[in-house]
This record gives C-alpha cells, structure tokens and sequence, in this order.
C-alpha cells in the first residue's frame, strides 16, 4: 500500500503495541492537564483514588471513573452554562457550539480553542484522505452552518487537504442540487437521510444524479451510512461511492471513518483516541467481535478533557486486519449500530429501528417513512407508515404493502406490523439527524 | 538525540518541525507582538501543533499561549 494512501503514514500503520505506547503517552499527560485544571476531574478523580501517576499501562485506564451525558448535564447546572469539565472560560475559546437537540433534551454546550478547532478539521482529513478526496476534487457541504458543530471540522478540512470547497449553507433542496450540478462537484457531504432527499429532489427536477461528475458521498449524523441496504441505495442514486463517518459534538470532530476499500465498517482514528467497548449494564470491557456500549477518551479537545465518556452508541469493534488497506486501526463492524437504548420491544419481541430501515431501503419508490409504536389498553401496535412516491398507483402500492409486511415479520418473529401509506408530503422530512422512530405509548420497552 | 513519543529517535524532517514548531511557541510567549502578528504567529503554532501531534513528536496543550 503506497504512502499516497494514508493521510498519516507514520502513526496510520503502526502496529498494535506501538499504537497502544503512543496512546498511553498522550493519556498520562492529559490526565495530568485534567488533574491540574479542570475542576470537574480534581473531583472525580479524588473520589475515585486515582491520580495520573497511576497509569503504567493502558490497562490501567480502567482506574478511571466513567464520564456520563447526564454527570455532564449535571455539571453544567452546577455552573451555568459551560459547567465544570473545561479547564477555562469562554474568553479562551473561539468557538461555542451544542448538541443538534434532536433528543428534546437540554444540549450540551461546548468551547474550542484555536487549537481544538484546528484539530478537529484535522481529524476530518483523515477520513476525507483515507476515502479517497484529493486537492483536485470540488466539494459541496449539504449543511445549514448554526450552532450545531456537524460537518463544521470538514468544512475546514476539505480546506486544509486543498480541495476546492463548495459551502452549501441554508438553502432549499433544488438550490443545492442545481449547484452541486452547476459547480461539477465530484465530492458532496450530508446525512444519508439528506443524500436521498437530494437525490428524489434531482428526479423530480429531472436530473441525473448519476451522470454528473460527483464520485463520492461523505456520509454524517446517522447510523445509516452504515446501513448495507441504505448505503447500496445511495450509492444507485447517485453512480458514487459512500463512505460512512461518525463523530459527536461532545468530541467536537469525528472518531471514525470507512477508507476507500469500503470493508463493512469504520477504521477507529487511534492515534487520537482510545475507543473501549463495553458491556452497557455492567461497565466491564467485551471482546473483538461482541456488541456493546462505545466509551471515548479523547486527546484532541484541550478545553474539555473528555476521559471514559459513555457515549451510549452501540458499536461491535473487530480487529483492523479486516481491512486491507494497511491501516493499524481497528474497526466498527457495521459503524455505528444505534444506540444502547434503540431497542423497542413490542409484544414481547426486540425491534431495532436500524434492521427496519435496513428492510425498508429494499424497497424501490420509497420516499419516507416513520416506525410508529401506539398503546391500545395493554397492547402495543407498531405500524409502518410510508410515504410512496406519489406516482405510485393503488394497485402497486398494495403489493408493495402486503412484500413489506410479509418481510417486517418474517424478520421478527412473526409480529406484524401495519403498514400504512401516508400522504404525499405528510411525514416530516430532516436535514441533519432523521428521527423516524415515534414511541406514543406511555411506558416503552414493555415496562 | 532527540525521540518521539514511542522512544523512537526523530528523522532530519522531524527534526525541523519540532525546531520551527518551539520556535512558533516562543514567538507566541512574547508580549511585544502587534495583533496581526500575534495572530500570524497563533495559526503558525497551531498548524505546527497539529504535524508535531499526527507524527507522535509532542503532545501538550497551548491554552496558556492563548491558542
């Protein structure tokens, strides 16, 4: 594999026992910035017995508490608005950003130093290099540019590789599409969602997505990029390829990305972070190859150390010699699975919304559609509902139906689902994170 | 002779980096800098943090450099 393939050749292709020195170099020091500015970690730390000059090897990052959304939620309660965890004030920063809010639940509020702001644009270089963008390529950013951080670090990552970067900015669908036609990108970067909804809106503008000049899709802010069947459908749409990323505001940048090769998965960027896996009851570390809850110690961030953060994401970590690109990194199977919590259970069987939509993507003239779980005295009833195309006629969309139904059960143990057609325009349609899974019923997952 | 973070000793580019990195450092330390300077010298430290950081040759915060 030539050097022209990594964006790091240095540290991309170390080897596990290097990989794991570099890391534990970075963690004593930030452990040691932690224990000495941040107000946050001097208490957790005490709390826990721990102090820095415990870490003799990476086992013993385990000596550390675990950090979770709602202790940092708690935090900046404690100390409105920013909270405990930075090790300074806004008058150091550059930046403040939040959380997308798409939970309905209070954001999380973060700053960055000139410093953590170029660095996050560095993290995105190693995606947009490792999947294959160059200096030559012209890029168009799908994305509105507020307050949530989203594709903020490639935006400055494009320009820090050199590619000429096109910032789409808030506008509606058939602007963007028109220009990414007109300025003949070849590098276009939204949510999966958002690249199907650009892709329906080229069809009715009559225009060929896949005879324009744009070969890759950079995909963000939803597990689907991950999703086989919803990655295979964009890819059609378009005649490109997808590459899956994922990254959290709470980091700043993104932790993952899929190289060119397109292994099933996405590589982890180690020499930035170290990525545990464990089991989300237990806390305790699982193996290659088993699912469970994504806990992140990043080195980037100076501003908030971020140490063992639950992230509640479910991922399945497989070593990195499953790809061969060369990389040491090891991967996410899959990328990002969902969330620990995804899970429905509905009349007694399990119901991931991932492995709906994995089925539903199989599906040609699908323009949305949205999981919707009701509660009818003590019996839960889960209904698909689905926007057609509009051209679709009552006769075709029976069929379809009754395929779609016949499927939903067969993947879940014989529980049937309603599926129902919504009209043209009737479901709500997203930009950046889609939430397609509504749970009316008073006390979820069969409590 | 000079070694990254893993123990290995630094090549002759290393080397540069790492000398034009602390160079960008001291300049940023200095208190008789005008405000276009200051801001030349804090996009010069932080682009050389990001290099000096990828290679495994430094790692420390600049917070206290005003970057």
């Amino acid at each position: 594999m030539g050097a022209g393939e990594y964006w790091n050749p240095k540290t991309e292709t170390l080897g596990r026992d290097e990989l794991a020195a570099l890391q534990l170099a970075k963690l004593r020091r930030l452990c040691e910035w932690a224990a000495a500015r941040s107000p946050f970690y001097q208490r957790s730390f005490k709390e826990a017995g721990f102090a820095p000059e415990q870490l003799r090897s990476l086992d013993d990052l385990r000596r550390l508490p675990l950090l979770t959304r709602e202790e940092w939620m708690a935090s900046q309660g404690e100390q409105p608005p920013f909270g405990l965890l930075p090790v300074a004030g806004r008058e150091a920063a550059i930046r403040w950003h939040t959380t997308s809010g798409t939970t309905g639940r209070e954001p999380i509020r973060v700053l960055d130093t000139a410093k953590d702001w170029a660095w996050q644009a560095e993290m995105w270089c190693y995606g947009l290099w490792g999947f294959g963008v160059r200096p030559a390529d012209t890029a168009y950013v799908a994305f509105g540019y507020g307050s949530f951080i989203g594709f903020w670090g490639l935006h400055y990552g494009l320009e820090k590789l050199g590619a000429l970067n096109v910032p789409g900015g808030a506008q509606p669908t058939e602007g963007r599409v028109k220009q990414i036609v007109d300025f003949g990108a070849t590098v276009v970067a939204s949510t999966p969602t958002y690249a199907l909804r650009l892709a329906q809106e080229a069809e009715r503008l009559g225009i060929d997505l896949a005879a324009s000049p744009v070969e890759r899709l950079i995909l963000s802010g939803e597990p689907a990029g991950s999703i086989p069947q919803t990655k295979a459908l964009i890819e059609r749409l378009w005649g490109a390829k997808a590459g899956d990323t994922a990254g959290m505001t709470e980091i700043g940048t993104i932790m993952v990305f899929e190289c060119r090769h397109q292994p099933g998965g996405t590589h982890i960027i180690e020499d930035h972070y170290i990525e545990e896996v464990v089991d989300p009851g237990s806390g305790e570390p699982v193996g290659y190859g088993e699912a469970g809850e994504r806990v992140v110690t990043s080195f980037g961030r100076g501003i908030i150390p971020l140490l063992r953060y639950r992230t509640a994401d479910l991922v399945t970590k497989v070593p990195a010699s499953r790809c061969a690109c060369g990389r040491g990194f090891d991967l996410y199977e899959g990328g990002i699975l969902g969330r620990v919590d995804d899970m429905k259970l509905v009349r007694g069987t399990n119901v991931y919304p991932r492995a709906v939509e994995g089925i539903v993507r199989e599906f040609d003239g699908i323009e949305e559609f949205q999981l919707l779980l009701t509660r009818e005295g003590h019996f839960d009833r889960i209904a698909l509902r689905v926007e057609p195309a509009p051209a679709t006629s009552e006769e075709a969309w029976t069929e379809m139906a009754g395929k779609l139904a016949k499927a939903l059960a067969e993947a879940h143990e014989g529980l049937r689902f309603e599926v129902e057609r919504a009209e043209a325009g009737e479901l709500p349609r997203f930009e950046l994170k889609a939430r397609r899974t509504v749970d009316r019923r008073d006390t979820p997952i069969g409590g | 002779m000079a070694t990254d973070l893993l123990g290995r000793p630094t090549t002759e580019v290393e080397d540069e980096l790492l000398e034009l990195y602390r160079r960008a450092k001291a300049l940023l330390a200095r208190d008789d800098l005008a405000p276009c300077a200051r801001a030349g010298a804090r996009v010069a430290a932080v682009g050389l943090w990001n290099a000096v950081n990828d290679l495994g040759l430094e790692y420390e915060q600049l917070l206290d450099l005003g970057a």
